[in-house]
Parts: structure tokens; C-alpha cells; sequence
């Protein structure tokens, strides 16, 4: 196991067990786990805390990350919470290279900056679009449907829309 | 390719620069594949740099799919949200049933019946083969073999009719659901399997009748995108891509779900690394999944298909004419839906492309907090630069197709 002062929380969810650590440590933390065998990273991604009065979180932003020892079949969840306007977390996809689609989705969608990132560009919206879809203040039913009787409204008059 | 033509191509991809060199003395010329070319399986882009006629760089860009299945999750009850899961890897709709189903029973503690179990291996294994002969075919098609494509729709055919007597619908099953499956499996439906497996096997080797020795299909795949084993496991590849290179990795095996450490079937491997043997890995896999289903029909317990509670499932129809707290349990499910216990589950279902995982957060409400599905292809399509690297344009096509990526799981 990793040294024990990088894991501020640890616990079992539903049978997964997961470890908090340090946004700051991420990497360092990481690359530990990678070298004691945890070599895959099965996928990486965000949750956002805002409102959610189920649980006290220490930061609105979550970023989660799967880790699996494929030789003992171990999984590990590591958890990190960030804050701020953008989030920020240091990118891992030099030492795991799935997590480089990974954190462009993760910034895509939720707007979270991955520190050294080769390419940190959106991946499912486009390239022009503004804000982070799965934000929780990011409203469903907010963009208007192509084709649709309101699009021609909004084709017409985009400042009005 | 001047500096405004790459400015246009959009943020984000690498093209290459003016004038750079190629090993054969010309300019590296970029080409868009895509996205609606046919041979992408949906709507994929790719920027590709040649030199000469060899792939020199490849950048895929995606997301013409992408529906915000994740975000639609959010806003759904947690029964509703089945009915989108079918949506994103179109192709194997009960598997991703499966992996949602089964993140929300472990968050809830409930475990399912026997009957049940089988019941979703017998529709996982059903959609693994049809998911593989929609692969087989359009692959085929691809690469000359024209016939391919009305031999193995033939057979998938049959597969989407069972689906519709078990379910109702043909392609979007919905039929898995957290604490059991839609509906017992009728007699027809059980006559048809048994017929289906007593026939599949002939068939799967007019399949390899058609293509394993077929010499243009083995000079368009033989040799062709190759994967090595340290590359596919560090490219986190799974599946087929990850077989294919040798490594005996399968989650029905390596982390047993829903009873299939019961049945008696061997991992498909194969060390050639190749499109072929990726080829042979699914014509392999094809004929184990015949002997899953023989073994899940043969021993399909008796008993009830759903879990026996009425706070996740409502109850019986006939219950409703006779019992109030039927009626209530009935009105609450559907106006509120139910909770689910706060936490985060992470779980992953071995689907015809690899792995299938589903991650959910729960907040105790009665919708979940966050959906994350960990998609095969979209990991697995990441390894195409790999395999695509040093080939011709005319082997892409190859490569792409047996990769097998579903671009609505890539985008989601």
C-alpha cells in the first residue's frame, strides 16, 4: 500500500473500496499504486456535489478514479475533491495512457483542467461550445432542438432566445 | 495543406504541418475519413497524415453521436433509466441493461433469483452473438465478402425474433431491470432457443466455411493491425482487442457476475494480434456462447424471475384487484419511483466489445446523482493509432472493423 500519510479517508461503498487523497497528490499517489500493480486505470471521471445534502463533501467537484490490479483482480477507487473556477487536477495520462480521453471527457463535460494534459481539448461536445454539460446547474432541456418550431425562433433571433 | 486549411479542421487535432517530409521524399498528406463514411460503423471522423499511401499519424475525432445519455440519467427514476442504458451500445442492448442492473441491486442489497440469473445469461449470450454476427457481417461486407452480411443477418434475425417474444421489443429489450428481468421467458420462447442452439453450430461453420480459409479474407486480415499484448493491456484495450493479443482476460471468468462462474466454457485467445485473429477470437467466442446457452437452458432453475419486493418492483396485476397495500405500493412506485441507499457502486459485465461498466453515485433520492458507463469502444477505439500506424489506407477499413467500436458507445 501506499505511504499512509497520502490517504486522508478510506472505506468500502457497496462492497468497492475507495481512498481519498489530496488533490495536490494525485499523481504521486498514482504512480505508487501503478507501481504496486494497480496498472489499469478502467476509467476516470467527475462528480458534481453541488447540492447534495445526502453526505458532507469537503469540495463541490469530485474527481474519481478506477484502478484495477488485473494479475490479483484488486479494484481501487481514488477519490480527490477539488474546488475553484476551474477545477484543477494534475493530468495522469503519462503514466496511464487510457486516462488521456478520459480527462479531455472529464474536462468536456464538467469543465475540470487536467495540469499537463498534452491535449486538453472537448471531446464529445464542439469545439465552440459554451459551458460543461453534466454540471448539475447545466439545465436538461436547455439547448434548443435542431429543426424544431423554437429553433426558428432562435435561428432568427439568437440574442433573444 | 496550408496553415488556414488546418485552422478550419477545428481546435484540437494535430494536422500536419506544411511541407513536412515523408520517408519516400514527398509531403505528408492529411485526409478526413469519415465521419460518414460507411465503413466507420456509425459516424467516426479520422484526420490521418500519409506518407505515400502509409498512415503516419492518425487523430479520431468523435462525438457525432454523442445523445448526453449520462445527463438524460440524471433526470430519470432509477426504473427509468433502464430504458436508456439500451441506447448507448446499440448493438448489445441486455448487457447494458445488466451492468446497470446490477450496480443498482448492490446498491440496494438485493440479490435476485436463480431463474433470473439464467435468465440474463441466456439474453447476455443471445446479444453477445448477435452482437458479433451484426460484426461479422458488416465486416465482411467490407472486405469483399458481400454474402457475409445476408448469412449472418439471417441468423440475428432469429436472435431479435426471441428477443421480441421475451420482451416485446426486437433491438431495445429493456428486458434486464434492477431486481430481475421484465417477464418469465414463455414456452415459444424457450422452443426457439432450443432450436436456435441445436442449429447454431452448423451455421457458424458456413461462417468459417465462407471466410477462415477464404484467401482474400485472410490477405486483407492476416498480418493487419497488429496489437501486441503490452500494448493492448496498457492501452487498457479490452474484449476481443485484448484476446486477441494473447491475453486470457474475460470478466465472465476473471470477476464472475450473475452466475457464470457456473458454466463450464473457455476463454478464446489467440497470439496472432492480428485483425484475423481477432477474426478467429470471435468465431471462437461464438461457438462458447452456444455452450453457455445449452447449459443455461438445460439447467434453468424453476421459481420466481423477480426479487420479492415490493419497494423496487410492484406488485402482480392480479394482487392490484384485491389488496390496497398492492394498490399503494403500485402508486407510489410510479408516481415517485424508489431510493436507493447513498453511495457509489462501480460495476462491469463483459460485453461483445469488452468491458461494460457502469458507475453509479447515489445521493438517496430517487434519482441517481451521477451515471458514468465505462464504454469498451471508447477506450478500445484510442488503440487505433496503434494498430492503423505503418498501414495502407485500404487496410483501415479492416482494421476499423475489428476493432468492433459502436460509435453510440463511444459518444454516449
Amino acid at each position: 500500500m501506499i505511504s499512509e500519510s497520502l490517504i486522508s479517508d478510506r472505506g468500502v461503498s457497496a462492497g468497492d473500496s475507495w481512498i481519498t487523497v489530496a488533490p495536490g497528490e494525485v499523481r504521486v499517489a498514482l504512480t505508487g499504486l501503478r507501481d504496486e500493480g494497480y496498472r489499469l486505470l478502467v476509467f476516470l471521471t467527475c462528480v458534481d456535489h453541488l447540492v447534495d445534502s445526502s453526505r458532507e463533501w469537503p469540495a463541490r467537484y469530485e474527481v474519481v478514479y478506477q484502478l484495477r490490479n488485473m494479475e490479483t483482480r484488486v479494484q481501487l477507487r481514488v477519490r480527490t475533491f477539488v474546488d475553484g473556477d476551474p477545477p484543477r487536477v494534475d493530468s495522469v495520462s503519462d503514466l496511464f495512457p487510457p486516462a488521456n480521453w478520459d480527462e479531455r471527457e472529464t474536462y468536456d463535460m464538467f469543465g475540470v483542467v487536467f495540469d499537463g494534459h498534452p491535449d486538453l481539448t472537448r471531446i464529445l461536445m464542439p469545439d465552440d461550445w459554451v459551458g460543461y454539460p453534466l454540471r448539475r446547474d447545466y439545465p436538461v432541456g436547455g439547448e434548443v432542438v435542431e429543426f424544431s418550431e423554437e429553433h426558428e425562433t432562435w435561428q432568427t433571433a439568437p440574442d433573444k432566445a | 495543406m496550408t496553415d488556414t486549411d488546418s485552422a478550419a479542421i477545428g481546435q484540437g487535432i494535430t494536422v500536419s504541418k506544411t511541407g513536412e517530409q515523408g520517408a519516400f521524399g514527398g509531403e505528408l498528406l492529411t485526409i478526413n475519413f469519415g465521419p460518414h463514411h460507411p465503413s466507420t460503423h456509425g459516424v467516426l471522423r479520422l484526420i490521418v497524415d500519409f506518407d505515400g499511401e502509409q498512415v503516419r499519424r492518425l487523430q479520431p475525432v468523435i462525438g457525432y453521436l454523442h445523445t448526453g445519455i449520462e445527463k438524460q440519467m440524471e433526470s430519470l427514476r432509477w426504473q427509468q433509466g433502464v430504458v436508456v442504458t439500451d441506447r448507448h451500445d446499440y448493438l448489445s442492448p441486455p448487457i447494458n441493461n445488466l451492468a446497470y442492473a446490477l450496480a443498482v441491486e448492490k446498491l440496494l442489497g438485493v440479490e435476485v433469483p436463480e431463474r433470473a440469473k439464467a435468465l440474463r445469461v441466456i439474453m447476455s449470450e443471445l446479444t453477445r452473438l448477435s452482437s458479433h454476427l451484426v460484426w461479422m457481417g458488416t465486416s465482411g461486407l467490407e472486405l469483399g465478402a458481400m454474402s457475409m452480411l445476408m448469412y449472418c443477418f439471417r441468423e440475428r434475425d432469429t436472435i431479435l425474433d426471441m428477443n421480441e417474444e421475451i420482451s416485446g421489443f426486437r433491438m431495445h429489450t429493456s428486458y434486464i431491470r434492477p431486481g430481475g428481468v421484465f417477464a418469465d421467458a414463455t414456452p415459444r420462447f424457450l422452443e426457439m432457443l432450443d432450436t436456435f442452439i441445436r442449429t447454431m453450430p452448423a451455421n457458424i461453420d458456413e461462417y468459417e466455411a465462407l471466410l477462415t480459409n477464404n484467401p482474400i479474407w485472410r490477405r486483407r486480415t492476416i498480418g493487419i493491425g497488429r496489437l501486441s499484448a503490452e500494448d493492448a493491456k496498457v492501452l487498457g484495450a479490452t474484449g476481443p482487442m485484448l484476446r486477441g493479443s494473447g491475453v486470457a482476460w474475460d470478466l465472465r471468468k476473471a470477476m464472475p457476475y450473475s452466475g457464470y462462474e457456473n458454466y463450464d466454457f473457455e476463454i478464446a485467445t489467440s497470439d496472432l494480434c492480428d485483425c484475423y485473429g481477432r477474426y478467429l477470437i470471435r468465431i471462437k467466442e461464438m461457438r462458447e456462447s452456444v455452450k453457455i446457452l445449452r447449459q443455461a437452458l438445460d439447467r434453468l432453475p424453476d421459481g420466481p424471475v423477480n426479487v420479492d419486493d415490493r419497494k423496487i418492483l410492484p406488485p402482480p396485476r392480479e394482487e392490484l384487484e384485491t389488496s390496497m397495500e398492492a394498490v399503494i405500493h403500485h402508486f407510489k412506485l410510479f408516481t415517485e419511483g424508489y431510493t436507493v441507499p447513498p453511495g457509489d457502486v462501480y460495476v462491469a459485465v463483459e460485453s461483445g466489445r469488452g468491458e461494460n461498466g457502469c458507475y453509479i453515485v447515489s445521493d438517496g433520492t430517487h434519482k441517481p446523482r451521477r451515471v458514468k458507463f465505462r464504454s469498451a469502444s471508447f477506450v478500445n477505439l484510442q488503440a487505433l493509432e496503434r494498430m492503423a500506424m505503418n498501414h495502407f489506407l485500404a487496410d483501415m477499413v479492416a482494421i476499423i472493423g475489428t476493432a468492433d467500436t459502436v460509435l453510440g458507445d463511444v459518444d454516449r
